[in-house]
């Protein structure tokens, strides 16, 4: 048909018998519904996916509801009125700004507060983050099932009188109780006023997310008792910065690097600021960047890779030692930037370790000058065994894999990123060598401090968190009036390990129980703590991470070695339920912490804040009490009696540990303003803030908005949720020492300019005002410039003190060469190296790899989490060894942990063989994240309910009604206000998202786990809205085993770490196994322990004059220089 | 005026024929009106037309050719045949709801029972509105009205349906195994093509 034709045609379509109307299905309508679209603002599409509502709207931000989407967009069912009652409902938000605390990484997140129903709605992105740009990862988002956790303990809890730890017998008490109790117990330690004491009273933090506030807190106790979890996290990590650069970690320019070269999957999919990290990762990518991983496992990371290099572990060093070769003999080098930064001039001017390097047969010859030349050609001379033959029989990664990353490292110019986190380091005996070996190769490329490559922590961070001592009565600006610590804490710092780089933390209930040990060292003249009258962990899960678990719960049972002992935590964990008391603080948007992290080439600062009780505030109500703002403002929004850590320590400190002063603890802490009372969280932080923070001060208190404001730095911050201090960070080694009003200023301390002198190698040193003389300087070329933090001023790729502390043979960056070397060095040859593989089924085990989603043990009940982090904790063998071996997919293979120093065997877990591709053959990966296990499904607390039935207020939770906001709990914390906890009947559940049921047998000796019931669904009414989902669990939890609990304490000689990685053999699993089995001889556990300190380590002696080198970081409390001295009896 | 009521009885026919079975009711219109079966010709030659009944038809016939021509083989979604990956914009983002919210239009699901608003039938049934809120402009002589619906049409076609609906009522010819949805296919097509010409020239006239 032609269409002039058929239209003639369709002209009789006028005659049908019934009309097109009737004929229309009648799809459209156009009643109240389009009209509530038209006179809302809403529409269907953002104009943009990275839509953010405008900082000027944070206040009072109109959204649709979520069903929104589910509902297919307004144009269905149109915008909720009177007259459209079945339209979408328009929320109107408060946001709110905070910062995640579910990894270290702490990026920014903000709160959609709700303003009808007080409730949070969700958990968004901060888009003012510079570090997180407005992104989350999982954890991020999961902040919200964690604040509305069914199972989150919703009251301090105390064991129940008369029962025995990890009975599980519980009772309600308040705050006050517990706080009497333990602030009178604190108190009575202090006051006895000898050293021991001083290091009898211990806190102990997993991630500290917060930049200085307890550690601050615990110098004004006068307590040397702060331990951190770090040695079982980064040590290893730490040690070769301090050794090269006397800085804390590695901080990457990911963003404008050409080489990302990660050892390790960490930056990019396992860890270290993650999020933050794989975002700059990816626009460095999207530029033309290559991305290296070098990883025995293949991680995620790896997978999408340019090149994924597997090296037996611990091997690491050789491959950047084979790159130095090559650079060295090659004529790579960049002569400018390793004349002008390297300290070549200390090595070649001490004769007596050039002699040693030979005799060692580190050269073959002493160098012909003293020159510059001369010392490259002694370390084309030193580092010109490492070959390729060498490196590929040694680290087992193939040649041309090794030629291609020299390719790329040379490509890439002076732009390569790199980290050296966890999995060498973390899981190797020496393992720091490859961070030093690492530094060196980058080095010898001049990428350190440029734009795109490599640089250090301390300029790329802001630690304020506890200097806001101006605020109170007895601190002073930043804290300078306040005492330095009289002791050091052998607990924490074992005289066995003189340059650990943190506490020994995971060694705390070995030392405790090993009375040889202690008798040792008194008896040598020190004086060692047998026991802790007080041990708080904070948010932390000592019995589950740490190794060797048996052992700790041993030790928390004993109420002779551990007197009292609480743990500030949200939720339930294995190691509360062996404590005194478990008093619930704060997660992400429940506390007040000032985090700052080297995530760019940038100084950031972010706040985290409760963020209904910043709600609260910012809508004009105020707290009964105002330093129990916080825990008023949970209470008001149903979340429970939920305080947090700053204000429950300003109150400790004042009203509880030394309520008239005589201690002089209280006047730190009292407030200036308002003697007496102590300081609050606005008064702190707008001290902290605007003390330290010059940039930030003068932009908060020139703001309009913040002119009347009593505060305006803490508003400042309250309303953005982050700072960005300084940025583009580069080079700052070069910055000039200034000179101002005859002083001179490095990094916030001031010198007498008149002072200043040069001194051998241009080291520039000053003298204060307190008359104590520092190197603050270095001059090159006639330049006074600040030069990096060790003794130098420059790299110290000859660290020379080091051979004061008796390690001179690896005073620069090494790794035997051959058999007899290594037996010599064993100090920096992995425990799990392949010559100690010597039985078929014997294999080296990766453990450090995180499960992306669940970093720390507190996130455990978030069921979005739970939800993909089922079934992924299997062990990796490579499937030719699986063939060898006879496994298949599924089976269940007993994991036979075994020491390669002591010989002795710890006991095994069953774990779930996968063969694949994607690990070295010879290597096995489980990740050392699984296995969490409860001894009960739930807990009732019988006087939970009816003690105390004060009701949390009156009007409803609405934050635009104003009885609402007049009402405070009345005398919150306190004895007889307990209130009624909404929809709790005095059962709670532990874990219930997460965490399987085991039966856990032990006997001083010999433990034992086994599972018993694996997570089901469930119903709860507590937070019902937000958990209507429970009945929806497909999993059980059964997937990983507490392998953890079978690994004994491995010590690093050098750094402390904890080395991960187990040398272990592979059996069939036996009749009666189950997955997740564990079978424990902590006995031999103690031993191994002990066989590493013994046969290792280099402690003090009677020749010892020091605890520690003075001029390397001893972290969190300040010492008095005269308990760096010490002398040991013969 | 016949022509404004023509087009507007077949937009709304087309609609309903391509946006979900028959019911009894329709069927019944289908079979007897002449007009239609002057449209339909091979469907109106069909001897089954007649000789079975009603409801065997439907559950035998025509149905699941409807189903299959609809549903399970062929797509009749716009977004499907403009998005480069092959998804259907079930969401607000589906650019021809703008179209029908500039006018006030919101699509009913209940009764229209498709998973976007970029179905054939939809687009359909949108033109013969826009022919029905003409009609009513002519009678009111609302000269304007009128020129601006006819410009409102035009850009309606041009915009979505003759992007997409050819390709779609071609396919539909070829899978089609019963005479009635062979010919509303290319009735459709034929319509629509010839439509466009016409608003074309009237618009440029």
């Amino acid at each position: 048909m032609m269409y002039l034709e058929s239209r003639r045609t369709f002209l009789k379509g006028a005659a049908l018998t019934v009309t097109g109307a009737a004929i229309a299905k009648g799809v459209f309508s156009t009643d109240a519904v389009a009209e509530s679209v038209e006179k809302s603002k809403f529409t269907n599409t953002p104009d943009s996916l990275s839509f953010y509502p405008p900082l000027d709207q944070w206040e009072g931000f109109q959204e649709l509801d979520g069903t929104d989407w589910k509902r297919g967009g307004i144009d269905r069912h149109g915008v909720q009125s009177e007259e459209n009652p079945d339209g979408i409902l328009v929320r109107d938000y408060m946001l709110v700004p905070t910062a995640c605390s579910n990894c270290e990484a702490s990026c920014g997140l903000t709160a959609w507060v709700d303003k009808k129903t007080f409730t949070v709605k969700k958990y968004m992105g901060n888009p003012l983050h510079p570090g997180s740009r407005g992104r989350n990862c999982a954890k991020g988002y999961a902040t919200q099932s964690q604040m509305y956790d069914p199972d989150r303990i919703p009251f301090p809890l105390k064991r129940a009188p008369g029962s025995k730890r990890g009975e599980g017998k519980w009772i309600r008490t308040t705050w006050d109780e517990a706080m009497s109790t333990i602030g009178k117990k604190m108190a009575d330690t202090i006051r006895k006023g000898d050293e021991l004491s001083r290091k009898s009273v211990m806190y102990h933090v997993g991630r500290p997310n917060e930049n200085g506030f307890v550690p601050q807190v615990w110098e004004t106790l006068g307590l040397d008792s702060y331990n951190s979890h770090t040695n079982i996290c980064s040590s290893n990590g730490r040690t070769p910065t301090i050794w090269t650069a006397n800085d804390d970690r590695t901080s990457p320019d990911w963003a404008n690097a050409k080489l990302i070269f990660l050892n390790s999957s960490h930056a990019a999919d396992a860890g270290h600021y993650f999020q933050q990290s794989a975002g700059f990762i990816a626009d460095a990518r999207k530029k033309g960047a290559k991305m290296v991983v070098m990883d025995p496992r293949m991680s995620n990371s790896a997978g999408m890779a340019d090149l994924w290099i597997a090296a037996w572990p611990g091997t690491e060093a050789v491959v950047y030692l084979y790159l130095a070769n090559r650079i060295l003999n090659e004529n790579m080098v960049d002569k400018k930037f390793v004349k002008k930064w390297f300290n070549w001039e200390t090595l070649m001017n001490d004769s007596e370790h050039l002699n040693f390097m030979l005799e060692k047969g580190q050269i073959t010859k002493l160098p012909a000058g003293r020159d510059f030349e001369s010392y490259l050609e002694l370390l084309k001379d030193m580092y010109s065994p490492y070959t390729l033959e060498y490196a590929v029989k040694e680290t087992h990664i193939p040649a041309y894999k090794l030629e291609q990353l020299y390719d790329m490292f040379i490509w890439a110019g002076d732009a390569i990123s790199t980290y050296i986190w966890r999995a060498t380091a973390a899981g190797n005996r020496g393992g720091w060598m490859s961070g030093r070996a690492a530094y060196f190769a980058i080095g010898l490329r001049g990428a350190i401090g440029t734009e795109g490559g490599t640089f250090f922590h301390h300029w790329h961070v802001i630690s304020v968190s506890g200097k806001g001592g101006s605020a109170t009565v007895g601190q002073g600006i930043g804290g300078a009036d306040v005492p330095k610590v009289q002791a050091w804490n052998e607990l924490t710092w074992p005289p066995e390990w003189p340059l650990s780089t943190y506490e020994l933390s995971y060694l705390l209930p070995h030392l405790l129980s090993d009375k040889e040990w202690q008798k040792k060292w008194n008896d040598r003249g020190l004086n060692v703590p047998s026991k802790l009258a007080v041990y708080i962990p904070r948010m932390y899960n000592p019995v589950w991470i740490n190794p060797d678990g048996f052992r700790w719960l041993e030790v928390l049972k004993n109420e002779e070695i551990m007197e009292l002992t609480m743990n500030l935590s949200p939720v339930w964990s294995e190691t509360n339920w062996y404590m005194d008391y478990v008093l619930p603080v704060g997660l992400a948007g429940e506390r007040h912490d000032q985090h700052s992290e080297a995530t760019m080439p940038a100084r950031w600062t972010s706040f985290r804040q409760p963020v209904l009780r910043v709600a609260l505030e910012k809508s004009g109500w105020k707290p009964n009490n105002p330093v129990r703002g916080t825990l008023e403002a949970h209470i008001k929004a149903g979340l429970g009696e939920v305080w947090e850590e700053n204000e429950f320590f300003f109150d400790l400190c004042v009203n509880y540990i030394d309520p008239d002063g005589s201690l002089g603890i209280k006047k730190m802490w009292e407030s200036k303003r308002h003697p007496g009372k102590p300081v609050t969280i606005a008064e702190w932080y707008d001290a902290a803030f605007g003390d330290n923070l010059p940039k930030l001060k003068e932009t908060a208190t020139n703001d309009p908005r913040y002119a009347n404001d009593e505060f305006p730095v803490y508003s400042y911050l309250r309303d953005h949720g982050v700072w960005l201090e300084e940025d583009k960070i580069y080079h700052a080694m070069e910055r000039e020492l200034k000179i101002e009003g005859g002083e001179v200023s490095v990094h916030g301390h001031k010198f007498e300019a008149a002072t200043m002198s040069v001194g051998a190698g241009g080291v520039i040193s000053a003298t204060d005002h307190s008359g104590k003389t520092t190197a603050i300087g270095v001059e090159i070329d006639g330049k006074k410039m600040e030069g990096f933090a060790t003794l130098t001023k420059k790299l110290e790729f000859f660290t020379q003190w080091a051979v004061d502390w008796k390690w001179r043979e690896y005073a620069m960056p090494f790794y035997p060469r051959n058999d007899k070397e290594k037996a010599e060095m064993e100090h920096i040859v992995s425990h799990v190296n392949h010559m100690y593989m010597k039985e078929e089924n014997s294999f080296a085990l990766n453990t450090v790899f995180r499960l992306p989603y669940n970093i720390h043990t507190r996130s455990a009940n978030s069921k979005h989490l739970m939800e993909i982090s089922q079934n992924h904790d299997p062990i990796w063998i490579n499937t030719v060894d699986a063939k060898r071996l006879g496994f298949k997919r599924g089976d269940a293979i007993r994991v036979k942990i075994v020491d390669t120093v002591s010989g002795l065997e710890s006991g095994h877990f069953v774990a779930m063989a996968v063969p694949t591709e994607g690990v070295l053959p010879g290597t096995l990966a489980c990740s050392h994240h699984g296995g969490r296990w409860k001894l009960t499904n739930a807990v009732t607390i019988p006087n939970g309910v009816s003690d105390g039935k004060v009701a949390t207020g009156v009007a409803p939770r609405d934050l635009t009604d104003k009885e609402f906001l007049k009402e405070s709990p009345a005398n919150a914390g306190r004895d007889g206000a307990q209130t009624i906890i909404d929809n709790y009947e005095g059962t709670t559940g532990l874990n219930s998202f997460g965490v399987p049921v085991a039966e856990v047998q032990m006997d001083g000796k010999v433990g034992k786990l086994k599972y018993v019931e694996g997570i089901k669904p469930f119903h709860t009414e507590r937070f019902a809205d937000y958990n209507r989902d429970s009945g929806n669990i497909w999993w059980d939890g059964l997937s990983g085993s507490w392998q953890n609990a079978v690994a004994a304490p491995h010590p690093d000689p050098v750094s402390g770490m904890h080395c991960w990685h187990h040398k272990v053999l592979l059996e069939p699993a036996q009749a009666g196994d189950k997955i997740g089995d564990i079978f424990v001889n902590y006995d031999n556990n103690l031993k191994v322990y002990q066989a590493w300190r013994d046969q290792l380590s280099r402690g003090l002696d009677e020749n010892s004059t020091l605890r520690r080198p003075r001029h390397i970081k001893r972290p969190w409390v300040r010492l008095d220089p005269s308990v760096y001295e010490v002398s040991i009896k013969a | 005026m016949d022509e404004i009521i023509a087009r507007s009885n077949i937009y709304g026919l087309l609609s309903r024929i391509l946006l979900q079975e028959l019911d009894e009711q329709t069927l019944q219109t289908f079979k007897t009106d002449e007009t239609v079966l002057e449209f339909l010709p091979h469907w109106h030659e069909w001897e089954q037309r007649l000789s079975v009944p009603n409801q065997q038809l439907l559950e035998e016939y025509l149905n699941p050719d409807f189903v299959n021509l609809s549903i399970l083989h062929l797509v009749p979604y716009e977004t499907f045949y403009t998005r480069a990956d092959q998804m259907i914009e079930t969401g607000g983002a589906n650019p021809v709801t703008d179209m029908y919210s500039a006018y006030d239009f919101i699509v009913d699901y209940e009764i229209a029972r498709v998973v976007s608003a970029d179905h054939i039938g939809i687009e359909l049934e949108f033109m013969h509105h826009l022919c029905e809120a003409q009609k009513k402009a002519m009678e009111e002589k609302d000269v304007e009205a009128v020129q601006e619906l006819l410009a409102i049409q035009h850009q309606f076609l041009n915009t979505h349906l003759l992007k997409w609906a050819p390709m779609y009522l071609i396919n539909m010819k070829y899978e089609a195994r019963t005479p009635l949805y062979y010919d509303a296919a290319e009735m459709a097509l034929e319509f629509l093509l010839s439509d466009n010409e016409m608003l074309s020239s009237r618009i440029a006239a």
